[in-house]
């Protein structure tokens, strides 16, 4: 058996592999040693494999996206993180190599803030800022080489760690590519585009029903009342439609393929399931909102508009966080404070834990003995 | 929690806590100074508790049982902890912790020198003195056989500590070492006794439960007997009885206080409480009771024959405390001839009274010991009753009690065993005839006991006033922390006995409610129950015994004339100074042949070793060819790590993905 | 939206380079910064799955990496200095002493090239004529 047999288009693994050589190759002949290094050669391996790779990607996972902007970012991030890297790995003066890393780390928070995380963009940016200026002290504390120096100017098996480390990347993207192959973006299939378009609508046009006019008993009913139909008209079915195909569409999902990908697909639609429990809740909230709503404009004595102000507001909350699934939400860290407070409080406090004994540890560990120890 | 099942907890917790309490404060050199204190303390409060658990037992029920924790359990195996409090074990309780903390007061000022600075160690002391008692009130508390067995160990393992206190000393250590090994020998037969017994006994280890079925379903009477000799062994060694007492006597190489509660409350009381303890299984068996009786009886003439020569004060009460133990085990071996209860009643009595003046005494010898700058050889002081007085007195008192003198404890409990062993052996019972060369041995012994006590207090406290050059010119007496413990304690030599006997029978009432012995009672019908009536003929002959040995004493040491053996009488002499060869013989039948086997063994065992090393020889090969890989740079090692990665993935993504 | 699997391609690819440098190079700073670059390709994993999931969960998990990250400088480059004080290097290499008893010691093949002594320094042709010492000073001296 070929490993490439595994493989849904082998021509596509193959270009994987000889990217992977490539790029193997060009860090063998980059990384300094006393003879046989050659920058030039390895340098142009280096750039070979980088198209080659990069063309692997296109091929396999398709475009970056149609959004210019945002493919013009993530193209030039991921070149600078990964080319500041091979120029950290590369580069024999250790200064220099913490600058690349700097790089690495700018590129690095780059990704982040495509990726709507901007808060460990700035978490990122300022623990590693700190570090860096740290490590740069050490080096120019610790290694003043006036001349070549066995640490910088040797390495250790450049051609088993090159290889080791590439035939790791390559596997990982080799295992990618097989799975891509028969994946289904599972958030994004839940909701349509255009049905998430509808819930928005609808959110919007809830909102007068929780303002106090619509309640005034000077205002004419029959307006009101017309208008309260209407919304209904356009809630009802579009819930209509997304909960009841929910059945049809969880089957969909699991009959399609192998075994193991039914398995993935129920592992991974816990997501899915979320969604659509919440729809039928919004479905199920909308009519008794509504008709709280009608009472109080329909029978002043009657009704309660406070209550059904309150109802609407839910309501209109509720379908918003519908609409919005699949999306990160606006507030990153205060979101971000209340998973991590709440899901992850023990994890927190270990974390400060294990910061205070690594603060304890370095200084004790750095503490300069007394000579007589 | 002032039941007394919450009180027992607490009693043991007091103990357990001034442990470890002392055993940290050995880590403050400022703290050292007071480390005598939480034992003291603890060891009052619980003789305090102790006490009042009495109390509640005397009035209300007689026994409690703790709900049993399981604490370990494979197959049919379970051993639980569970505690248990009757009347035995309450008396027992209180006898050791109140005679512990005299010790432990005494112990305090023993441990100093002139100038009132500790001893190396004296943290270390009081810890393991704390650990023992602990140990020992566990032991009488325990219900189960298992937990019984621990801590019937832990007072093992603290006596060697005790007694090897001064390590460095070859002969202490080599005592500490003696008196482990040879316990040790009669634990073994001690732990295949329980492991029979929980065969025969339903496969329960819990006493109570474990008595209760063998009462229910008897076993046969043969492998009952084993069980119960074998249980004796384990008895035998702890309780120092021949032919397993050779450890006792050389046990005083540790400090004096140790000795005091070793003999008297916390270590060797432990065979006697054991057997009394089985009392349910010992009343089925009239051949263990036989075996018992002889014991007893052989150990209390034998040792009464060895001290009447020893020059050694401790030697002296060494031997005295292995005869009193002797009489102990022959009043239990009449167990099936007289009611257990009885029986059972006459030995727990003497241990109680022996207690008092075993400790007194032992102390009292301390007493002298510290003042004579650790000279404890009779033949090079005397007189020294003009130097210390209250020593002097309350040794006295500790002697007329050893001697059986009217009306010390010590007369009121012999007499009780003696009343059982004459009453055993008027019945019908197959052994009754044995019983009664046992009553005549008894009061021989009892003869014997009062001559040779009486002559080492003649030796040391009369006569020409000698003072041994090591105590220098500060031959005096004691401080008040020594001598208040020996006031008290005489003040219970004299009337302990006669209080709870004889006066008020508070004793025999308390302990016939026991449970357990109410259990061997109905194992023996038509035994005779203990009489109340005051025998004038047997206590009449045993005092007319004891004096004519207190006389004898009297007319031969009284002047403090140098000791002059009796023409005719030199073998017997030189029989009984040199403990009639029983350490030779040892060393003849037992250490020779053994040695000389292990060296046997450990050429057998060579010859294995070298058969193993070849075939060690082929993994070494192996090795030698992978050793390389072992070169100590990190990143080769992590370009390993990375290699096995990349193969599991490849693993992975090849195999799996497919 | 950028597809999940291109940020998967990238972050492997750091991973990947940073394993390349852990393993090769001899510097124990260089070696350090390696070992962050590899957990900033992880962190790259999380953040693009915390996306794709459309929940936060992933970024918390890049938190702790922070945290953890923090902990491993301090400690790592306290390490190095005390390394340093033994050694006066940072190589790696140097310390092998915890090798299997009987394997000889791993040594550097080929010689490290000489340094380079680059431009002789400038020497200014003597002003004048150079001064006899006093009889004073030739006696100091």
């Amino acid at each position: 058996m070929t490993p490439f047999a595994a493989a849904p288009d082998p021509s596509a693994a193959g270009q994987l592999a000889l990217g992977v050589v490539l790029a193997a190759a060009g860090f063998v002949l980059l990384l300094p040693k006393p003879r046989g290094r050659s920058v030039a050669g390895g340098t142009a391996a280096l750039l070979v494999a980088a198209v080659v790779l990069g063309l692997w990607s296109h091929r396999s996972f398709g475009d970056p996206g149609a959004d210019w902007v945002e493919k013009g970012l993530f193209i030039l991030f991921s070149t600078g993180a990964v080319g500041f890297g091979a120029v950290l790995v590369a580069q024999r003066n250790p200064a220099r190599g913490a600058i690349a890393f700097a790089f690495v780390v700018l590129s690095t928070c780059g990704l982040f803030l495509l990726l709507a995380a901007p808060f460990l963009m700035a978490a990122t940016v300022i623990i590693y800022a700190g570090a860096i200026i740290v490590t740069f002290l050490f080096v120019l504390m610790l290694s003043q080489a006036a001349g070549p120096s066995d640490e910088n100017d040797r390495t250790r098996e450049p051609l088993l760690g090159s290889l080791a480390g590439f035939a790791f990347a390559g596997l990982v993207l080799f295992a990618l590519q097989h799975n891509h192959a028969g994946a289904a973006p599972l958030p994004a299939a839940t909701l349509t585009a255009d049905e998430k378009a509808k819930l928005a609508d609808v959110a919007a046009r809830l909102e007068p029903l929780a303002a106090d006019d619509f309640y005034r008993p000077d205002v004419p009913k029959q307006g009101r009342v017309a208008q309260l139909n209407a919304i209904e008209q356009e809630v009802g079915p579009t819930l209509e439609k997304v909960v009841g195909d929910s059945p049809g569409r969880l089957e969909g999902y699991a009959a399609a393929g192998s075994i193991r990908e039914r398995l993935g697909a129920y592992r991974t639609d816990t997501q899915a399931r979320t969604v659509l429990a919440r729809a039928a809740a919004v479905r199920d909230a909308a009519y008794p909102a509504l008709r709280a709503v009608e009472t109080a404009v329909t029978e002043p004595g009657r009704g309660d508009p406070e209550g059904a102000k309150a109802g609407i507001r839910r309501l209109r909350d509720e379908v918003r966080l519908l609409s919005g699934s699949g999306e990160l939400p606006a507030r990153n860290v205060g979101n971000l404070g209340l998973v991590v407070y709440a899901d992850y409080l023990l994890a927190v406090e270990l974390a400060g834990t294990l910061l205070l004994v690594a603060t304890v540890g370095a200084v004790a560990i750095a503490h300069r003995r007394p000579a007589t120890a | 929690m002032s039941e007394p099942l919450g009180l027992a907890p607490a009693v043991l917790g007091l103990l357990l806590g001034a442990t470890v309490v002392t055993a940290l404060m050995a880590g403050a050199p400022r703290l050292r100074r007071f480390a005598h204190l939480p034992l003291v303390l603890a060891c009052a409060a619980s003789a305090g508790l102790a006490i009042w658990i009495v109390i509640q037992l005397s009035a209300g029920t007689p026994a409690y049982r703790s709900v049993p924790v399981t604490w370990f359990a494979a197959g049919n195996f379970a051993a639980s902890a569970a505690i248990t409090i009757d009347p035995l074990a309450a008396v027992m309780l209180a006898t050791v912790t109140f005679v512990a903390t005299w010790i432990a007061v005494f112990s305090a000022g023993y441990m100093r020198d002139e100038h009132g600075v500790p001893e190396r160690g004296y943290a270390r002391y009081f810890a393991v003195m704390g650990l023992f008692v602990f140990s020992m009130c566990g032991l009488v508390l325990a219900d189960n056989f298992f937990l019984l067995v621990a801590f019937w160990e832990g007072v093992g393992v603290c006596s060697y500590l005790l007694v090897g206190y001064y390590y460095a000393k070859p002969s202490a250590a080599a005592a500490a070492r003696k008196a482990f090994l040879v316990t040790r020998l009669g634990d073994t037969g001690f732990l295949l006794g329980i492991f029979l017994l929980w065969k025969l006994g339903g496969y329960h280890t819990d006493l109570t439960v474990l008595f209760e079925h063998i009462r229910t379903h008897p076993p046969d009477t043969g492998s009952l007997t084993t069980a119960c000799l074998l249980i004796f062994c384990g008895a035998v060694g702890k309780s120092a009885q021949f032919p397993l007492y050779v450890w006792l006597p050389d046990a005083m190489e540790g400090p004096t206080p140790v000795s005091a509660l070793i003999h008297a409350a916390t270590m060797v009381t432990a065979g006697v409480y054991l057997v009394a303890r089985c009392a349910p299984v010992f009343a089925l068996v009239p051949d263990a009771q036989a075996v018992v009786a002889w014991a007893g009886g052989i150990t209390a003439l034998l040792a009464a024959v060895i001290a009447l020569t020893q020059t050694d004060l401790k030697r002296v009460l060494a031997y005295s405390t292995v005869s009193q133990l002797g009489y102990m085990f022959l009043a239990l071996g009449a167990m099936g001839a007289v009611s257990p209860v009885f029986a059972v009643t006459a030995a727990i009595f003497h241990l109680f009274t022996h207690a008092f003046f075993k400790a007194l005494l032992f102390l009292g010898a301390g007493s002298v010991m510290h003042a004579m700058g650790g000279v404890i050889d009779t033949r090079r002081f005397g007189g020294l009753r003009r130097i210390m007085p209250v020593t002097h007195l309350t040794f006295l008192c500790g002697a007329a009690a050893l001697a059986a003198l009217p009306p010390t404890s010590g007369f009121w409990s012999k007499d009780l065993i003696l009343e059982a062993l004459r009453d055993g052996a008027e019945t019908t019972h197959p052994y009754a005839g044995g019983l009664q060369a046992l009553l005549l041995i008894g009061l021989v012994t009892a003869g014997l006991t009062a001559f040779y006590t009486f002559r080492a207090y003649f030796l040391t406290f009369w006569g020409q006033t000698r003072v041994p050059e090591e105590a220098g010119h500060h031959a005096h007496e004691s401080p008040p922390v020594m001598t208040v413990p020996l006031l008290v304690l005489a003040v219970g030599a004299l009337a302990a006995g006669a209080v709870a006997g004889p006066l008020t029978h508070s004793f025999d009432h308390f302990l016939e409610r026991t449970p357990s012995l109410q259990q061997a009672a109905t194992a023996v019908p038509g035994a005779k129950a203990p009489a109340h009536a005051f025998d004038w003929g047997l206590a009449g002959l045993s005092t007319l015994l004891a004096a004519g040995g207190v006389g004898l004493a009297a007319v031969l040491y009284a002047k403090g004339r140098p000791e002059k053996v009796p023409p005719g009488l030199e073998p017997v002499v030189a029989l009984s100074r040199n403990k009639l060869y029983v350490d030779e013989v040892y060393e003849a039948a037992l250490v020779k042949p053994l040695t000389g086997a292990a060296v046997a063994a450990g050429m057998f065992d060579r010859f294995l070793d070298s058969f193993g090393r070849l075939l060690a020889s082929a993994p070494r090969l192996l090795g030698h060819l992978a050793r390389p890989v072992q070169n100590g740079l990190v990143q080769f090692y992590a370009l390993g790590m990375a290699a096995g990665v990349v193969v599991l993935l490849s693993f992975v993504a090849f195999r799996i993905a497919r | 939206m950028i597809p999940v699997w291109h940020y998967l391609v990238v972050a492997a690819l750091l991973f990947g380079i940073g394993l390349v440098g852990f393993l090769t190079r001899r510097n124990l700073i260089t070696m350090f910064l390696c070992a962050e670059m590899m957990l900033q390709g992880v962190a790259i994993n999380f953040a693009a799955f915390a996306r794709y999931h459309g929940n936060l969960h992933g970024q918390a998990v890049v938190l702790f990496i922070l945290a953890v990250a923090a902990c491993e400088a301090g400690i790592a480059l306290a390490l190095f200095l005390m390394l340093y004080r033994r050694g006066r290097t940072l190589d790696a290499s140097v310390w092998q002493a915890l090798r299997e008893v009987g394997v000889p010691p791993t040594v550097d093949p080929d010689p490290l090239p000489a340094a380079d002594p680059g431009p002789p320094d400038p020497v200014l042709t003597p002003a004048g004529r150079r001064p006899a010492p006093t009889a004073e000073e030739a006696a100091r001296v």
